[in-house]
Parts: structure tokens; sequence; C-alpha cells
């Protein structure tokens, strides 16, 4: 589409009114795609273009996808964890969101502010945070132990538990907010129609409200998956290093073993993953919704 | 992952100057005033690549400084670390802006055989100033550091042997160990009884067995500070780590934390110098001129890295004699790194390795 506008300015003459128009907005925004072009597309094409032709020319890299042990464990663990991060973030995601809606306005915007503060720690600091409270004589540890529920410390962290947890409290926000957007939507009218027609409180949610806020739910679920995707300090820190993620192995192969090919066609096939997600997704829901572009 | 070099660096931004402030001053001074500007023009400047932090003021004091004097040269540090991508990215681009790095094993063994290195020259290079093993064709050793064994006294009442990592019976409790095959390959092999001298060629499988034996009570660190954390909090009863964290954790601790030489494994930090670097030959002379006996004890004091040199034993100062790597007694308890198993199986050993921790 980069190219479109300038081939469309040689021959202005030949062009419609329909045509003008269409070229006028391919002007505008050309910049932008001059610009994604050369600093987003190109780049990816090149990490494309490494993992075909390194070490050697063809889909040697891709077959290791099928070939590898290692790999296959790698992407199974990350796609495991991903998979557990997302169901999980979901449910308290929903009650969350669901609350959000619901609630009166003075207590929608503290909701608000709890939701969005932890967007600006940082993800090192918010794994120290879970280290000090879930370490052998953490905060949590200390008090259980002092109040005589436990006789030994219980290995909350260095294991998958604390690489979930820690995944599950950065996502939330990313859980909460379309969710949220998606739920504010939908008519209260049709509760309370609901309601007057005979059908109790559950009743209600379960057949009216759950299946509108449906779309959220699944917009919501498709885009932590995807950003889970590419954790890599959290189960670094918080999984004792048991836990091994794609992007914790894409790096080794780029930065410390040179195995670009790897490593690139590791990161190729991430991209190729959430686009097949968010095509998926597209189907589903309005994804201009979904990202806030309306 | 975090090279040795590159927590030296760290340490150094973690303790300011407070370990060293006297010896480093006392260098300063001693070392006089700045070449003339007529000299300098006459030879090329050399970049020198570290990680960074405070070891950028460690390195001018032991490195800058003495090699400006000597050379009428100049020498600029860039501490934005020469990790291996970067390096490889930098020389395909034939935008090369370093003459030498701080660099190790895992450097030379995956750059050098790519062609992205230049081999050392040791018709500059003085062979007679390291130990022979530990100058290889694309490099030269700079500093000493060893991996080691620490332990908690107040869980582990006696002192450990390296056997004594794997006996979960007499020492129960969580071992860390750094999540690498390099040196935690040897480490388990000596551990299982190989001799010091007869570690090489490594048998894989026997040190990953060996290891695995353990797994539910292993957790594996990435950057040097987080094996001194895991070690400081208890969360871990004894650990393989950088001698030079096992150092500050002693100190810090007041002995609750102890360690030893003894099984561990000495390995060289090296100059490398990437392919085409802009100084040319500047470079070696360089490698060259940073063999001196001073600088070196002056990084030791700075940073807990030993002298490269053998000739500098004599000179270390009492108090740093025993943390000193590459001191003749704690040599002698030490296994050696073998770098070129290493180029030819680092990639394999560690693919191995990492299966090993996540299956």
């Amino acid at each position: 589409m980069g190219l479109a506008a300038p081939q469309a300015a040689m021959a202005p003459g030949l062009l419609s009114a329909a045509g003008r128009e269409r070229l006028a907005f391919m002007l505008l925004v050309a910049p932008a795609l001059l610009f994604a072009g050369a600093f987003y597309f190109l780049p990816i094409a090149q990490v494309l273009w490494i993992s075909v032709s390194e070490p050697r020319p063809g889909l040697g890299n891709y077959a290791q996808l099928f070939t590898s042990t290692s790999i296959a464990r790698v992407l199974a663990t990350t796609a495991r964890i991903c998979a557990i991060t997302t169901a999980i973030t979901l449910v308290c995601s929903y009650a969350v969101a669901y609350a959000l809606t619901h609630a009166r306005p003075t207590i929608r915007r503290l909701l608000t502010i709890g939701v969005l503060l932890p967007l600006w720690v940082s993800v090192l600091v918010r794994a120290f945070a879970w280290m000090a409270l879930l370490r052998r004589e953490g905060l949590v540890n200390t008090a259980l132990l002092a109040s005589g529920l436990i006789d030994h410390p219980l290995g909350l962290i260095w294991n998958e538990f604390g690489v979930v947890l820690g995944m599950v409290h950065y996502m939330l926000p990313y859980g909460i907010l379309p969710m949220a957007v998606q739920m504010r939507q939908i008519d209260p009218a049709l509760a309370a129609a609901s309601r007057g027609l005979g059908a109790g409180a559950f009743e209600t949610f379960w057949r009216v409200f759950l299946p509108l806020s449906l779309p959220g739910l699944i917009g919501a679920g498709v885009l932590v998956f995807i950003f889970s995707l590419g954790f890599y300090v959290t189960p670094v820190l918080l999984g004792g290093g048991r836990t091994i993620m794609v992007a914790e192995y894409i790096s080794v192969q780029i930065m410390d073993l040179l195995r670009w090919g790897t490593g690139t066609m590791l990161a190729t096939t991430l991209i190729l993953a959430i686009l097949v997600a968010l095509g998926l997704l597209s189907r589903v829901v309005d994804l201009r919704q979904l990202f806030g572009a309306r | 992952m975090q090279e040795f070099a590159e927590d030296a660096a760290v340490i150094l931004a973690e303790r300011g100057r407070g370990l060293s402030r006297r010896r480093l001053l006392a260098a300063a001074t001693a070392l006089g005033i700045a070449p003339s500007l007529a000299a300098r023009a006459a030879v090329p400047d050399v970049v020198l690549c570290n990680w960074g932090g405070d070891a950028i003021k460690a390195m001018t004091d032991a490195f800058v400084v003495p090699y400006e004097k000597a050379t009428g040269g100049k020498m600029v540090i860039d501490g934005s670390g020469p990790a291996n991508g970067k390096l490889r990215a930098m020389v395909e681009a034939k935008h090369v802006i370093w003459d030498m790095c701080d660099s190790g094993v895992a450097g030379i063994g995956e750059l050098g055989p790519l062609g992205l290195l230049e081999p050392i020259d040791y018709s500059i290079v003085d062979r007679s100033h390291i130990l022979p093993e530990f100058g290889y064709k694309y490099g030269v050793v700079n500093y000493m550091f060893s991996s080691v064994l620490a332990w908690d006294t107040t869980q582990v009442k006696t002192t450990l042997s390296p056997a004594d990592f794997f006996d979960l019976k007499k020492f129960p409790g969580k071992r860390m160990i750094r999540k690498d095959s390099q040196g935690m390959l040897e480490l388990a092999l000596l551990a299982d009884g190989v001799a010091i001298d007869k570690l090489y060629p490594l048998d894989q499988e026997r040190a990953l067995k060996k290891i695995a034996s353990i797994k539910d009570e292993l957790l594996y660190w990435t950057t040097g500070a987080q094996s001194q954390d895991l070690l400081r909090s208890g969360e871990a009863v004894m650990g393989w780590l950088w001698h030079t964290r096992a150092n500050l954790l002693k100190q810090d601790t007041k002995g609750r934390i102890d360690w030893s030489f003894k099984g561990g494994l000495i390995q060289p930090g090296l100059w490398t110098v990437p392919k085409g670097n802009p100084a040319g030959k500047q470079a070696m002379v360089a490698i060259a001129t940073l063999q001196a006996v001073p600088g070196q004890i002056t990084l030791l004091g700075a940073m807990g890295n030993g002298p490269a040199n053998p000739l500098a034993s004599s000179s270390v100062p009492a108090d740093l004699m025993s943390v000193d790597p590459g001191s003749p007694a704690n040599l002698a308890v030490q296994a050696r790194i073998s770098a070129p198993w290493y180029e030819a199986n680092y990639g394999a050993s560690l693919k191995a390795f990492l299966d090993m921790v996540s299956s």
C-alpha cells in the first residue's frame, strides 16, 4: 500500500472524482504508512528473511517446529502457561468489569483508578514485590506460620504457581478494560425487561447479560493470550528459572548462541500465531472498538 | 543471559566505591600527568566496550589511565555491553565501533568460528604474561573469575565438600545453580568425583544426570544479583555462584554465608577484538599494555576480578590474596575451563541443559 500513492500520483488526469478522493486519502495516510513501513514492516521482513536464509536457505528452521523436542517443549510450556493465565485473568476480570459497570459513579471512579494504577508499575518491580510477599520468609508465609495454620513454609514461588500469579496480576487491566467498555454498552433496560418478564437475578445474568457480554469476554481473552505469549521477566524471576517460555528461548538463540535462524523462526512463528488469533478475533468482535479506535 | 563481566559491572554499581575507594584513589594519584597532545595524534583512539555502570570507573583507573600514560594514545570506554548478538550485528553491518571487548569463553566460542573476531596478535600480546591455556586464537585472558560453592552456615554446620551439594539426606534444602551449561557441568562432575585435571572432554550426559538427580530442589539464577539474593534471604541453603558474589555475601552476612574455591572452576574473562575494528593493530597494543601488573591489581581491588598475569600474584596485597582466584593456593584446588570444548559444544550443551531444566 505504501507504493500505491506515488504510482497513482503519476497520472492524476486519468482519475475520476472518486479516484481523486481516493488519491487525497492515500496522500494523507502516506506519511503514516511510510513510517510504519520503514520502521515496522521492513525490520519484520528482515526477521522473516533471516528465518528462511540462515544457516542455509530453505525451511530447515521451520522443520525444527516438528523435529526438535526442545522447541516443542518450550512452545508447549508457553501455550500451557498462557492458557492458564488467560483463563484465570478472564474470570477475575469479568467480576471486576461487572462491578465496574454496575457500581455507583464514585465507586466506579475508585475502581477505575485501582485498575489503572498497576499499569504504571514496571513488570520488574511487580516481580520483586511478589518475591517479598511469597518467599519462604516472606510476609505470607510468616503470617501463616505465626497463625499456626501451617507448619512449614508453602512453596508459593519458584514454580509455575508463582509464574501464573505474576502474569495474571500483570494482565488484569488488559482483561478488565475491554470487558468494561463492552459491558457499558449493554442496555440496562434489557435486564429490567428480563426481570419484568419474571426471570430471577441469576437467570437474567445467564440468559441476557452473559450472552451480550460474550464478545467483550472473547476479545479480552485473545488480547490477554497474545500479551502473555511474550512474557520474559516474570517467568525468569518468579519461576525460579524452571519455567522456560519462548521469549527467553528466543533471547538465548539471538543474543548468546547466535542461532539467528532458530531465533527468528520462533519470532516469526509467534507473530503468525498472533495474526491468526487476531484474524479469528476479528470474526467475533469489532477490533476497532476493542482497541479503542471508536 | 548475564555473563560474568556484566555482573561485575552491576556489583560496582550497587557498591559504589566503598570497598576500594582508598586503593582507587592511590592508583589514580600514582599514575601522574596526562601525555602531550602531539603524542596522542600519532596513534588511533581505542574504544573499549565493557558492561557499564561503575565498571567504567574501575576500568578507567585500572586500564585507561595506564594505557594513555604508556602509549600517548587515547582510550574511550563504551559501557553498552558487547553481547554476542550485538557484536555480530555490528560486524555484519560493517559499522564496527569497538576495538576491544570485555568478553568470555562463550564470546570467542560463538563469534570466532563465524569469522566475527580478529585473531589475537601474539607478536604484540605477551604470552609469558598469561597462563598459557588462556591465550586463545580469538581471545586472550583479561582477568580471572571462578564458579564456586557457597553455603549458609546456619543450615550447614560443617565445611561443605563438593560432593555434599548432592547429598539431600545430610543437607536438606533448596540449592541454586546458574542457568547455563558453562561451569555448571564442570561443578557437577567435580562433585561426582572427577579429578580437576580429568574433566575434559566433559561427560555431558553424566553431568546432566547428576544435576537432574536433585532437580526438585534446584533453583536457577540468571543474574549475579539474583544468586546473592537467594542465598542471603535463606531461599537456598547452598549454591554455585561467581566468587565475586560469594565474597560479597560473606562480607555482608558477617560470615553467615561461607564459601570455598575448593572444587571450583576458574574461568578467564577475555579480551576480544571485533573483525574490522577501527583502530586496527592499536587494539593489540592496548591489550598488551593492559597486561601490566599494577592495573590488574587495581581491578582486583575494585571489582574482585583476579589478575590474569601470573607475575601479579607476588604483588597482590595480603588482604586480597584469599579472594584472588588466580593465586597459586587457590589455583591448585580448582579446575580450569577449556574454551575449545565450549567452542565445539556450547550450543548443544546449553540446549541439553535447558531441556533438563524444563523437562
